[in-house]
């Protein structure tokens, strides 16, 4: 079992034992769980598969040298940018990034695609941020939250200098 | 036991099914289908065989994770005091504010609706423009369901765990930027 896996299983016995102890009704729990495995699940299985022949499709060089190891710090620029045009919900924004994985895109590529992602997600703005905010908040959210994902590459390549966790499980 | 009622609510069986089984659903497999046979025409049908070998030990390998994410996320939404940490956003200014704005964000479950819905009742009161930032980058990058959920069955929970490391300290990197960014805000529906 690796690290992480074991940190998880660790993690849930933990908040079970506290569940049973407040007596937490166990309905909801399963409720809940039940939806989310329905949401993510099905759909996860064929975008995978999708994203396994369309890395097989694409050339691999071309990924890898702009999103691998030997791209350096322009790695990053275009993780971001990849990451801001992906006007998609989770499931295909990482489906992308298992495509990027399997191309051989580096860790701090990938953290700063999805971390590019999650801030700015087109759809998002347009069917929440602008309606329920309005544009100056916007603006200022962006200026405020643009260095955010380079940052997190930044750290994750200096991080990788010293251990090489965190590798995602497409790739091993 | 009656909280288990639910199981038998047709109306809650047929909107599990529409969320497993609807468009969006078909949408992936015709996807997936549409890639294969492009695949097999353009790489021929090893690297069909190859790459769906690949996806099944990858399956295989994600699915444990998948069931104890999950299982960690319904455990957290059923037990976090959801509400309670996030009417405290904005109630607190300086560095304080921040960070409370931050773990605010980290705990809001699930969707944009309900952390964006939130966010508008926040602003409106004319709450600390840093917090507001700082509440909404934590959301998107740290949010834990949505860790539980996304990160951690498609890139492995290493990867995961590595992403919101180094991701805990920007919010409020974030926030510390939003106020010194000399713009005015116009928050729809707040009197100016």
């Amino acid at each position: 079992m690796s690290t992480g896996l074991l940190v998880l299983v660790m993690l849930l016995i933990v908040l079970a034992v506290i569940a049973v102890q407040q007596r937490q009704d166990a309905g909801p729990i399963a409720q809940r769980f039940i939806e989310q495995f329905a949401m993510l699940v099905p759909r996860m299985v064929f975008a995978l598969i999708a994203a396994g022949f369309i890395a097989k499709l694409i050339p691999k060089e071309a990924i890898a040298s702009l999103l691998g190891e030997d791209a350096g710090l322009w790695a990053l620029p275009v993780a971001v940018a990849a990451g801001l045009i992906v006007p998609a919900g989770p499931v295909i924004a990482f489906a992308i990034a298992a495509v990027f994985a399997k191309s051989g895109a580096s860790v701090p590529a990938l953290i700063a695609f999805i971390t590019s992602w999650s801030i700015f997600a087109a759809h998002r703005i347009l069917i929440y941020e602008l309606p329920l905010l309005g544009p100056t908040f916007l603006r200022m959210r962006i200026l405020s939250a643009m260095a955010v994902p380079f940052m997190a590459g930044v750290i994750a390549m200096i991080v990788g200098l010293i251990t090489a966790f965190g590798q995602p499980l497409l790739t091993q | 036991m009656a909280s288990f009622d639910f199981l038998k609510d047709p109306a809650w069986r047929n909107e599990v099914a529409t969320t497993a089984f609807g468009k969006s659903f078909w949408g992936f497999a015709g996807a997936a289908v549409g890639f294969g046979v492009l695949c097999w025409l353009v790489k021929g049908s090893d690297d069909v065989w190859a790459a769906l070998n690949e996806d099944l030990s990858l399956l295989v390998d994600l699915m444990p994770r998948v069931v104890v994410a999950l299982s960690i996320a319904a455990l957290i939404w059923v037990m976090m005091p959801r509400e309670k940490m996030s009417a405290l956003v904005g109630s607190e200014s300086g560095m304080r504010g921040l960070i409370i704005a931050t773990i605010a964000g980290t705990v809001t479950p699930g969707g944009p609706s309900s952390a964006y819905a939130l966010l508008a009742a926040v602003a409106v009161t004319g709450a600390d423009r840093g917090a507001l930032v700082a509440y909404i980058t934590a959301w998107a990058t740290l949010g834990l369901q949505r860790i539980l959920i996304w990160d951690v069955p498609f890139m492995g929970a290493e990867f995961s765990m590595l992403r919101f490391a180094i991701c805990i300290p920007l919010p409020i990197i974030a926030g510390l930027i939003a106020r010194r960014i000399p713009l005015t805000l116009k928050i729809k529906g707040a009197e100016s």
